[in-house]
């Protein structure tokens, strides 16, 4: 009698996380931050795909591709610091950023973009924050700039070439949640 | 308790209505059911507070008694004495239980336990009973958990004199997600709804964090990064993790869990004093776990008391002709227990190594639980971390509690005008999640360790020409063939188009939100395709008991014929 109630509770999706349904909000957020940023997260994921090869590629962009913008922010845009900031830098970046960003602390309003935006946060860090790979990210960012200042313009060969896979992505439209 | 059920379930339709309501958000309590012993925690406002039931008690023993109709819990009985609890209509070690099959060696371990485990060995649950009425009375760990946590819920709701539904909980590192879904459904018969469940030393490192942020506001400090290693080992599983923390925020950068525990050192012991014990205790007759009872208490006496002497008598008279009398030297309990204090050396070791870290960076060494005050088990931590010192300011058996009592704040959106609950706690993966593929191979697509929330994809393809079809066999571990791993479901991808094997690209993808919810995503890529087949979206897992026995018909059925390979990354053939 129990277990088959239970089941057919567990089998529906688990109730949103409605832990700030009621109260006020705005303290707790701030979700204008959030906001400020969001436009050039949507960017940057193109360049976190072309360095994590697992992280997902544009299988469901349905964008064209002439809405590439033309320089996509890079991790030291995402996480707002200089090209030469200190590894304690970006840690306090990082940090700084999960404290408004992490899907546990953003309003309910912004739950579902919250999870994107701290994984692309999330992305910058793992890269800036290991010297090999940053060495390598730096190498790559120095010859897009290189080509943008050669070719005034985002579709560049050599542009694309480096950034293979570089299409815009964006799960919530891709997926159609 | 059905209806309770229902209404957890239609809760999160009415979310609505809550949000005009001007009432203050409901603060989530936080829970740590230990195998042993377990607590409930609130932030009352201002900080943690620890809920006492009716005796007055912070920590009550975790088990069911079942008494002709109306079963009881640790919660509110008391018990005239510690054999009471071992007359066999008593179940406790449900953490111990819960979400295994009767083919796991933690389930035929608790064989020896002063009630019924009897196990047919196929890959299905264990029969679990209580002893009533000179009758074996069968029930679940799932049931007892639930009748545990009603309890729990009742103490809960007179002390705060208000409802309680949020509930944050405490689960060890090693728990794979079917197991997790056993005690999300427990919690779901107590009508409660689970906010989070957070692995326990993840609790105690939000609960660091915490007071590292408070030390800082202190001394006026920078509040630079902080590592702490900590090592939690309770009465049924050992679990380390290695956080970094600055700022409130704590940041998981390592775990690893093993279901070693003092549930082992006791039955280890045991052994160790009557050699034949599993032999005189397997018929399971009332007088054998009466036995078997004393036995227990006993040698649970001798281990505590070691924790402070050197050596300690032993003496009990099982009847029957058996007695026991003794000098137990604390020597000779290590050297009983070899194999356990290894593992424990081995887990921390690992976490190091997975962190990338040494002994030499870890600033603070944490130990908590019942484990924790075992000379042994405190000196192995210490000279693995090269230190004379441990972490000072947890207490160790309420630590757990506290941060989950933290989280449960956090996560229900409570703000501190002191900025007490400034706090976060960035989760890690505490086992690879991947597919079967390359025959029977696990092919991690979340590696361990992974920050969540997190999504990664990867490609397969076919390993036959025009085939149509593909099973995906999701599975949870850190083995390298799936056998030896989790399985937490299957389903079936068709539409392939009917070309050569390798061509179709068939792309998997995973994703762990923020509430620790496993997505999986898989579909075959046509390029240019004006109407490609529908992807899949399968929240898992999907697995139900007696699972293992699904994989295996299904291999049998299909062979290999759904199969599928990884394919290569550019620069890799």
């Amino acid at each position: 009698m129990i277990s088959t109630s239970t089941r057919l509770f567990l089998q529906t999706p688990p109730p949103p996380v409605n832990i700030f349904s009621s109260g006020d909000n705005s303290a707790l957020s701030p979700s204008s931050l959030t906001f400020r940023q969001s436009g050039y997260f949507t960017a940057a994921a193109a360049t976190c795909a072309s360095v994590e090869t697992e992280s997902p590629t544009s299988r469901y962009s349905t964008l064209p591709r002439n809405l590439i913008p033309a320089s996509p922010a890079s991790f030291y845009e995402i996480l707002d610091i200089p090209m030469g900031a200190t590894v304690q830098e970006i840690k306090a970046a990082y940090r700084r950023l999960a404290r408004v960003c992490h899907p546990d602390v953003a309003a309910i309003d912004q739950k579902d973009s919250s999870a994107d935006d701290f994984m692309k946060i999330h992305s910058a860090y793992s890269t800036l924050s290991d010297p090999d790979k940053r060495a390598d990210y730096d190498r790559r960012l120095s010859r897009r700039h290189r080509s943008i200042n050669l070719y005034s313009g985002g579709c560049s060969p050599s542009a694309m070439s480096g950034f293979t896979g570089y299409t815009p992505r964006n799960w919530e439209t891709d997926q159609c949640w | 308790m059905a209806e309770q059920a229902y209404t957890v379930a239609s809760d999160s339709e009415t979310t609505g209505e809550e949000k005009t309501s001007p009432a203050f958000p409901e603060i989530a309590i936080g829970i740590d059911i230990g195998t042993s012993q377990c607590s409930v925690a609130v932030w009352n406002g201002s900080q943690v507070e620890l809920l006492r039931n009716t005796r007055n008690r912070k920590l009550m023993r975790s088990y069911v008694t079942f008494k002709d109709e109306v079963p009881a819990g640790g919660v509110s009985d008391e018990l005239a004495h510690e054999y009471d609890m071992l007359s066999g209509a008593a179940i406790f070690n449900m953490k111990r239980l819960i979400g295994r099959v009767d083919t796991d060696p933690v389930v035929h371990a608790s064989k020896n336990l002063p009630f019924l485990v009897q196990t047919l060995d196929i890959g299905v649950r264990p029969f679990i009973a209580a002893l009533v009425n000179k009758m074996w009375r069968s029930t679940t760990p799932e049931e007892v958990l639930a009748i545990f946590l009603v309890e729990l819920r009742a103490m809960a709701e007179v002390k705060l004199r208000r409802p309680v539904r949020n509930v944050v909980l405490t689960i060890p590192v090693s728990f794979s997600r079917f197991q997790l879904t056993r005690i999300e459904r427990a919690c779901a018969m107590a009508g409660l709804h689970v906010l989070r469940l957070m692995p326990e030393p993840t609790a105690v490192a939000l609960l660091y964090a915490q007071q590292q942020q408070q030390s800082a506001h202190e001394n006026m400090g920078s509040g630079s990064e902080k590592i702490a290693l900590i090592f939690n080992m309770g009465a049924g599983y050992c679990d380390v993790a290695i956080t970094a923390t600055a700022g409130g925020v704590s940041q998981i950068k390592a775990l690893a869990g093993s279901t070693v525990g003092g549930e082992d050192l006791l039955q280890n012991l045991m052994h160790h004093l009557l050699p034949s014990m599993d032999h005189i205790f397997s018929s399971h007759g009332i007088e054998e776990i009466k036995r078997m009872g004393l036995l227990r208490v006993a040698t649970q006496d001798a281990i505590h008391q070691l924790s402070s002497e050197m050596s300690v008598p032993i003496d009990v008279d099982l009847g029957n002709g058996t007695k026991i009398s003794k000098f137990l030297e604390r020597a000779e309990f290590e050297e009983v227990n070899k194999e356990v204090f290894q593992k424990c050396e081995t887990l921390i070791k690992r976490c190091l190594c997975d962190a990338k870290l040494e002994a030499e960076d870890v600033h603070d060494v944490i130990i908590v639980g019942g484990c924790s005050y075992i000379p042994k088990v405190r000196n192995i931590v210490m000279s693995i971390c090269k230190r004379e010192e441990l972490y000072s300011g947890m207490n160790p058996l309420e630590a757990a509690v506290r941060g989950a009592a933290l989280e449960g704040a956090v996560a229900s959106g409570i703000s501190d005008p002191f900025g007490s609950l400034d706090l976060l706690t960035i989760q890690a993966t505490p086992l690879s999640i991947g597919i079967q593929a390359d025959g029977s191979n696990f092919v991690p697509i979340i590696h361990q360790n992974t920050t969540t929330p997190v999504r990664k994809e990867q490609n397969f393809t076919t390993v036959h020409d025009n085939q149509a079809e593909a099973l995906i066999f999701v599975y949870e571990g850190d083995e390298k063939t799936v056998e030896d791993n989790h399985l937490l479901g299957y389903f079936k991808i068709t539409g392939i188009p009917p070309v050569p094997k390798g061509v179709p690209e068939i792309n998997v993808c995973m994703d762990i939100d923020a509430s620790n919810v496993l997505r999986v995503f898989a579909g075959v890529i046509i390029p240019g395709a004006k109407c490609p087949p529908p992807f899949m979206e399968v929240r898992m897992p999907t697995v139900d008991d007696g699972h293992a026995w699904s994989a295996q018909t299904l291999h049998k059925t299909y062979g290999s014929t759904l199969d599928l390979v990884t394919v290569k990354k550019k620069g890799q053939h």
